[in-house]
Parts: C-alpha cells; structure tokens; sequence
C-alpha cells in the first residue's frame, strides 16, 4: 500500500499532463470539458491530501523515475514542504476553476474556454514538478513550461493590453529562465552532476577553490529566479500581466505562480549550496535588501493605482517582499515563516483577487473611487474581501498576522532589530491603501447613498468557492502551530 | 512557385521524403534518428505540400480536426504508455516486456512505439506552426469545423 501512495505524486502531474491537458481537445461539448477539469482536480487535491497524511505520519520520501537513482536517473523529494505547497497549489486550482465554471465566459470568448482549462492543467502540472524535483534541469524544464501555461492564461482574453502584458512578461520571464540555465551551466561544469543532492557533494569537495564561479552561479540563479517570482527591482511585468489577465488567471498567477519558483529558490540555496557557502557569501543580505524595499515600495506604489485589479497586483510584489525577507534572515524560523507565508499568501490573494473579480464583473466599474458603497450592494463579497485584506494587513489570528509576528521573532533572532521598522512600516501602509476601499464600501452616508442592499450581489452557490478559500485561510491562520511544526520538521536547513 | 516543373518534382519526390521520414521513426532506436528526426522530415513534407498544392487543397487533404484529434489520442497513449512504465517499474514488475535480439527491429522494448507517436506528434505540430504563420490562426483554417 505505501508503494502505491508513494506514485501519488507522479500520478498526479501525469493525470493532468494527460487527461487535463491532452484530452480536453477530443471532448467537444464545453460543459464535460469543464466538469472533466474539475474532476481531474478534485482527484489531485485527494490524492495530495492523502500524501499530506502519509508523509505526517511516515515521513519524507523519494520517487526515482525509471529504474535509476539519483545521479543518473530524475528523483522527486517529498517531504513536508512539498507537500505542503503542493496541497495549496491543487486546493486554490480546484477552488478557481470551480469558481471560473460560473464566470470564465463573461471574461474570454466560448471557444477559448477549452484552451483555458487545458492551460490550468499544464500549469498546475508544472508548478508540482518544480515543488517535487530534486534535479536541478528538470527543475528548469518545468520552470519553462510553466512560463509558457502562464503567458497562455493571460493571452486568453485576447484584448489588445492582454497580448502586449504577455509578451513583455515573455521576454523577461525567458530571461530569467536563461540566467536559471547559465547558472546550471556554471554548476554543472564545477560539479559535473545535475541532481541536487549531488552537486552539493561535489561543491563541498571543491569549494574553496572555485569560490567565484559559486558566487556568479548563485547571484544568476537568485536573479533569474528572482525575475520569476517578481522580487522586488524586477517586479515590473508583474502589474500588467496581473491586471490585464481575467480575474481567475489572476488569482491563479499571483497566488501560485509567482511561489514556485520560491520554491525551486529554496532549493537551491540549501540543497544545492548549502547553508554553510549560503550564509558566508552576501547573498542572503541582497535577498534582505531586495525584500525589504520591495515590502515598502510594493505598498507605495499600490497606494497610487486606481485601478483595484492593479492595486492588488502591486500588492502581491510587496507580499513577495515578506518571503524573500524570510529567506533573506538567514535563520531557521526567517525560512519557516517564508514557505508560510507563501500558503497563506497563495490563499489570501486568490480569494482576493475572485472577490475584487466579482466586484468588477458585477459592477462593470474597474476603478477604485467607482466602488464606494459595494458593501451594501455585495455584502458577502466585500466581506471576504475585508477578510482577506485584514489578513494582508496583519489582525491577529489570520496568517498574515502570524507570519509578520514570526519575522519579527526571526529578526530579532538574526539581531537586526532595525528592520522592525521595516515590517511595522509596511504593515501600516498595506492598511493605508485597504481600508479605504473596506470603508467606503460598507460606509457613509453619501457611498450609500441609492444603492439597493445585495441588488448585485452573486448567488451564493457562484461565491461557495471563494468562501472556502477564506475559510482555509482562516485556518491556516487558526492552526499555525501544528502548521509551523509540520514545515519545520521538512525545512531544509 | 507553382509551375507545373515544381509540382511534378514534388509529386516524385513527396513520397520518397515520406518513406524516408517514416524509416527514420521507425528504426530510430537502431540507427541514428528517432521520433523527433523522423517527425520533423515528415513535417517538412506535408509543409511542402501545402505550399506547392495551395492551402484550399491541403486543407481539404489534412483535416484541422482531425489531426488535433491525432495529435491528442497520440500524447495520450505516449503518456500513459511511459507513465505505465514508471508505475509498474515502482510497483516492482519488472522485465514483461521483451526486450529481444539488440539490433533488431523488434527490440529494445517500448522504445520504437513511443517513437512512433512522437513522430506523429512532431510531423503534425510541424505541420501547424506553419500553417499559422501562414493563416495567423489556426480556426480560420477551413474545415475546422
């Protein structure tokens, strides 16, 4: 039995590679391409669950493809970080094509409705692959084919600002993707191995002598990375493809896209380096750097949109702002609290950006200042939207409140008290540029003024799926403790 | 380009580039080649054929729908095919396909059917980014439904 739930991970990226991806052409009536969709994640979001359970209970383990081991054959590591990640990716994708089952119409023409699940598929499938592998190419080769997934699902609309959004995150996401492959190239002519495990070995062996090609390798890798995971300077494909997209794309692009290659990141630094040649280069102090100005900057510019799609984007770079200042502390709960933060985060902007969806396809208004007086018109809506705003902005018990706790714990762990004023300055600016949204929505005299109470609103089975994910959120938020144990047991330093 | 020269060469050689291509697939795990070689010398020739005989014929002669169709069923079976492999080697069954004398066309297990279906899915594939670029999408194409 524990044989056949050690394929779970396998099955899965195969189930949506196949059945998601390459079946979808053969059926021709739009509504079984849609349940056949839901179907297929559904089965994923079980069988991570059940892996979830296994890997609690029995510990990591490893997939070897084919009949090699590591330096010869690919290996998937599962461990608790894995899956972890994995459970949120599959759960937030089951959540917004349920969601996009009711809405994906109004957004993007009926006969790219079929493209558009076969795009989520091949994502979702790319995305597990770079949280599972342990192999450093075929990290790259999913790395790629997600790039490609997440240019289609914006491209989808096929709106003049969608195509011109997509290409410029083309280009630089490629050129991220190149540097990821020119720091595969450098490491892999030091160690002579593409498996993780075993570059490690080799770089411990040789490291004082090739110092600076380690150094090159890793600032190409953290840059290249860093441009796919919209890090703070690089960040600038990021609110155009995000705003542009239709609202489901979005919610799947900020919630899940921009993590895994965090993820992959992560990997890296301590699987592949080590702590040890991580900690003693500037890297880790870069990362600090970058994460910080992107949590004060991020909000900045957010404060200045106008436009609520565009505003949530700007959002979602200083959010990325927090984990890579997690990974940046360099201690043990800074890592914690970044793949944390990366759960909570991956749930609390995809509810968000369904909710600030709805708003836009019920009102046909995009601007902020046009949305004065939602509350009563949306009640539920902007509901869980405050939750999830509340979340980003730090009330205690949900999770963005318990990861900015624990990053002042870890920083003041690192002995950097100084970048309290960092975390405290960014929190108060995510609640200067929310609450005025919350406010006027529910609010004053004048906003209220001639709106019908729940006259827009969605019937309540259309927001079931956005309901659950704030309420996996709130208990992500409720239950960080057994949460936060369950990383630290799988962290990887 | 369509002078009746271009197209009676066409019509001698098209065949042979075919024979060729599909030599290439299917001999791929004994000789140099394989399904991406064999599928892109296939592509080449229905390209060729589009170009020499006009787009109203070829359309009429390769069927949108029915190649995606192919093109589809083929991943299909490549994946669950290659993902049987994996499933059954992890379970511990090992070895129930034979692999049979190195060197012959029969041998080296499941490696010659996989190439078959790669070369039908690049041939294919090759066949449409051209007719993209050509039509600049590939529902405009006539008989797509």
């Amino acid at each position: 039995m524990s044989r056949i739930i050690e394929l779970f991970p396998f099955i899965t990226i195969l189930l949506l590679l196949i059945f998601g991806a390459f079946l979808t052409p053969l059926i021709k009536k739009k509504s079984s391409i849609v349940r056949t969709n839901i179907a297929i994640n559904i089965i994923t979001m079980m069988m991570n669950l059940v892996t979830l359970v296994y890997v609690n209970n029995y510990g990591t383990f490893i997939f070897k493809f084919g009949h090699y081991g590591s330096p010869f054959g690919i290996i998937f590591h599962i461990g608790p970080v894995e899956v972890a990640i994995a459970m949120m990716f599959s759960f937030v994708i089951t959540m917004v094509s349920w969601y996009s089952f009711y809405s994906i119409e109004k957004e993007i023409e009926e006969k790219r409705v079929g493209f558009y699940y076969i795009l989520n598929s091949l994502l979702l499938a790319s995305l597990l692959g770079i949280v599972y592998t342990y192999d450093v190419f075929n990290g790259y080769v999913f790395l790629e084919l997600s790039t490609l997934a997440a240019c289609g699902i914006i491209i989808v609309k096929d709106k003049k600002e969608n195509i011109k959004a997509a290409i410029k995150y083309l280009m630089l996401s490629t050129l991220g993707s190149g540097l990821v492959l020119m720091g595969i190239a450098f490491i892999y002519s030091i160690s002579g191995h593409l498996s993780m495990e075993y570059i490690h070995e080799a770089i411990v062996a040789s490291s004082l002598a090739k110092e600076n090609l380690l150094l090159i390798s890793i600032v190409l890798f953290s840059i290249g990375l860093g441009i796919k995971s919209a890090m703070f300077p690089m960040h600038v494909w990021l609110p155009d493809a995000h705003t542009t997209a239709p609202s489901p794309s979005s919610a799947i692009l900020s919630g899940l896209v921009i993590k895994a290659p965090v993820i992959f990141l992560i990997k890296i630094y301590y699987v592949v380096y080590g702590f040890e040649f991580v900690n003693s280069s500037r890297i880790l102090q870069l990362m600090l750097i970058f994460g910080g100005t992107g949590m004060i900057m991020g909000s900045l510019f957010a404060r200045r949109q106008k436009y609520l799609k565009r505003l949530i984007a700007y959002s979602s770079v200083a959010q990325m702002g927090y984990i890579f200042f997690g990974i940046g502390l360099g201690n043990e709960l800074g890592l914690i609290m970044a793949i944390y933060h990366i759960l909570a985060h991956g749930l609390t902007k995809s509810s968000l950006f369904l909710s600030a969806g709805s708003f836009i396809e019920q009102t046909g208004f995009k601007k902020i200042e046009d949305f004065k007086g939602i509350g009563k018109e949306m009640p539920v809506t902007l509901g869980i939207f405050t939750l999830s705003a509340l979340s980003l902005i730090g009330i205690p018990v949900l999770p963005g409140f318990i990861s900015k706790w624990n990053l002042a714990l870890a920083s003041i762990d690192s002995g950097m008290i100084y970048l309290l004023i960092v975390i405290l300055l960014s929190s108060l600016l995510n609640a200067v540029y929310y609450f005025p949204i919350i406010i006027n929505g529910y609010f004053g005299e004048d906003n209220l003024d001639g709106k019908v109470f729940k006259s827009k609103s969605k019937p309540i089975k259309e927001l079931i799926p956005v309901i659950l994910l704030t309420l996996a959120m709130i208990a992500i938020g409720f239950m960080s403790g057994p949460v936060i144990e369950f990383i630290r047991s799988g962290i990887y330093m | 380009m369509k002078t009746s020269i271009v197209k009676n060469v066409v019509k001698v050689i098209l065949p042979l580039i075919q024979i060729f291509g599909a030599y290439v697939i299917i001999f791929g795990h004994v000789s140099p080649g394989g399904g991406f070689a064999g599928g892109s010398i296939v592509g080449s020739s229905l390209i060729l054929y589009r170009l020499i005989y006009g787009s109203e014929r070829a359309d009429r002669k390769f069927i949108y729908f029915y190649l995606l169709k192919l093109v589809s069923i083929s991943l299909v079976v490549y994946g669950t095919l290659k993902g049987l492999i994996f499933i059954l080697e992890h379970l511990g069954f090992n070895g129930f396909i034979p692999i049979g004398v190195p060197g012959n066309l029969l041998s080296g297990g499941l490696i010659m059917p996989l190439n078959v279906l790669i070369g039908i899915v690049v041939s294919i594939t090759f066949y449409f980014i051209a007719t993209l670029f050509e039509e600049g999408e590939l529902e405009n194409v006539n008989g797509a439904e």
